[in-house]
């Protein structure tokens, strides 16, 4: 037997790589991870690039494919994170609940997996990125990928708020993209929301994933002329915010999710 | 006997059910013992063993495992037991293996390793011993999705034996089975307890697999009904065992069984013969009328369920 961090430790790792071993035998995730930004990227960025982006200043492929960066791993995080209800319907994590483990180690375990699945979609981004000329930004773009654990974490953390909060897996399917969606386009992936105002601009503000797309653009734009015309907020507050988001996030969702399973 | 599961006045009520699923139930389960659980359909089986493993809260009472408190020392319980649940709960994505290598290292039995091969010696082992047991080794590692209900089960319960837990808590472990997937796991189960003094406690609809048990515990409507071995409820609920005679001569037959002072009562062309304090030999050893059927009725405890469900003698 194992010390208890050890075993911890050890069990994390397990369901860890249960996500990436499953990952890695799955082809239609291969297919999905290019086909979404081609459909992004490729399809609405480019013709939205071609008709409304002559005056802006910057290069608008380039500037959606951090957006896309970002929201990949959030997408990927939240999808990964809601598989826990759909598994537990089926049965499929009793095995898990009924170890002798924690249960932040279990989610923090399916997050590190989930984590793993989402990054397979970033190298379809780059892949897509290439083919479409976009540049890349050189050790720029290598910075936004070494930032990239951390946009998980925070898209891991609402994943697991939502599915403290959600009970069965059809609300879960359907909640999820309810909160994919509003992130993707009010908290600028796809589009500038510089100039966003009222309501609009509001939105953008309660959107977890704004400070994380706004963090990776200042990164990428670090050094540049563009850098005041695209960056939001300062990185020193987007970190904050986004270090808030996980631990509060993080520990209130575990609370629930587990409450939610045993206390019927 | 020492024991090692000690339920007093458990009760569960569920949000919005007016009724509780469990009632009060007291009962302990001694090492070694080979405890069932019967009940009908909603009776409070899986709520109990639910309970008592840790996936669910009970309302009130106290339920103690291995020594442990079911809700202050859970990971102590959780080490101390296997589990085969009601459904299948096994990664069919993964291999056999895989999900045996993931039990043994949420478990902390064995360090984690991305292959087989690298795992340390010891779980190869015994992962090779058990897969030999249960015959799974030639599908050690192949996809699960393919693999037929039986040999799921026997996978099943191959993981929940790596960690070596002292109970093992079988939630209904041979539904959907074949008769012969049943029999076979069961000729495992038995194996194991012999080899490992495992204690286990199942709950099934196949009351056959609980005539071996040493004590049976029926359940109505979250309450014990009755409580004992298989042996004492049967009697108490469906009656004592019972001699099936037949003969061209009946009349005959009858008046002999008059003679010997023995009950009966005629079923068609059979009598039924309760012997009472006499044994089978001592009666038929009596009887001169020739027999055109002879043989030994005792009471299964199918009867004795259905007796206690149709409202018959509870405790």
């Amino acid at each position: 037997m194992i010390a208890v961090w050890r075993r911890e430790t050890n069990a994390t790792a397990a369901i860890a790589a249960r996500d990436i071993t499953k990952s890695l035998k799955n082809p239609t995730l291969l297919i999905v991870s290019l086909i979404m930004p081609l459909l992004f990227m490729g399809i609405l960025g480019g013709s939205l690039n071609q008709n409304m982006a002559g005056g802006l200043g910057f290069n608008f492929l380039q500037f959606m494919m951090i957006g896309m960066i970002v929201n990949s791993t959030f997408t990927g995080l939240i999808t990964g994170m809601s598989s826990l209800i759909e598994e537990r319907d089926q049965n499929l994590t009793q095995e898990l609940f009924v170890s002798p483990i924690s249960r932040y180690s279990i989610i923090i375990g399916k997050m590190i997996g989930s984590s793993f699945t989402s990054l397979i979609g970033l190298i379809g981004i780059l892949i897509v990125a290439a083919v479409m000329g976009i540049p890349l930004g050189g050790w720029h773009i290598v910075y936004v990928f070494l930032l990239t654990p951390l946009f998980c974490l925070v898209g891991g953390s609402l994943g697991i708020l939502f599915i403290g909060i959600v009970n069965d897996s059809k609300t879960a399917d359907i909640g999820s993209m309810m909160l994919i969606m509003p992130q993707m386009f009010l908290a600028g992936a796809l589009t500038p929301i510089q100039h966003s105002t009222g309501i609009l601009a509001f939105l953008a503000k309660l959107m977890r994933m704004t400070y994380c797309i706004d963090l990776a653009r200042a990164v990428f734009y670090a050094g540049t002329p563009m850098y005041d015309q695209i960056v939001l907020n300062s990185p020193a507050l987007n970190l904050t915010v986004m270090a808030a988001i996980f631990v509060l996030f993080t520990v209130v969702g575990t609370m629930l999710f587990v409450r939610s399973d045993k206390n019927r | 006997m020492e024991s090692v599961i000690e339920v007093n006045q458990l009760v569960k009520k569920y949000r919005k059910a007016e009724k509780p699923a469990v009632d009060g139930i007291s009962f302990e389960v001694g090492k070694g013992e080979f405890f069932a659980l019967l009940g009908p359909n909603g009776a409070g089986k899986t709520t109990t063993i639910s309970i008592l493993t840790t996936t669910l809260t009970k309302t009130s009472g106290s339920v103690r495992i291995a020594g442990w408190d079911i809700e202050k020392d859970a990971a102590q319980v959780r080490r101390n037991v296997g589990i085969i649940f009601q459904n299948p709960s096994l990664d069919l994505d993964l291999t056999a293996e895989e999900n045996i290598r993931l039990h043994a290292s949420i478990y902390g039995v064995f360090p984690y390793r991305p292959l087989y091969r690298m795992m340390p010696a010891a779980y190869r082992k015994r992962v090779e011993e058990l897969a030999e047991v249960v015959g799974l080794r030639d599908n050690l590692f192949r996809k699960t999705r393919g693999f037929s209900g039986g040999m799921k089960r026997k996978l099943e319960i191959m993981r929940s034996l790596i960690h070596k837990p002292q109970i093992l808590f079988l939630d209904e472990p041979t539904q959907g089975l074949d008769a012969s997937a049943r029999q076979s796991i069961w000729a495992y189960l038995k194996q194991l307890r012999q080899e490992e003094n495992l204690t286990v406690f199942l709950t099934t609809h196949y009351l056959e697999e609980a005539e071996e048990a040493d004590r049976v515990c029926m359940v109505t409507g979250g309450r014990i009904a009755v409580l004992g071995t298989p042996d004492k409820i049967k009697r108490q609920l469906a009656g004592p065992e019972r001699i099936m005679l037949g003969s061209e001569e009946l009349e005959s037959l009858k008046s002999e069984l008059d003679g010997l002072g023995v009950a009966y009562e005629q079923q068609q062309d059979t009598l039924a013969v309760f012997p009472g304090q006499r044994s089978a030999q001592q009666i038929v050893s009596g009887i001169r009328t020739p027999l055109s059927r002879l043989d030994i009725r005792q009471p299964t405890l199918e009867e004795a369920y259905l007796s206690l469900i149709q409202g018959g003698e509870a405790v």
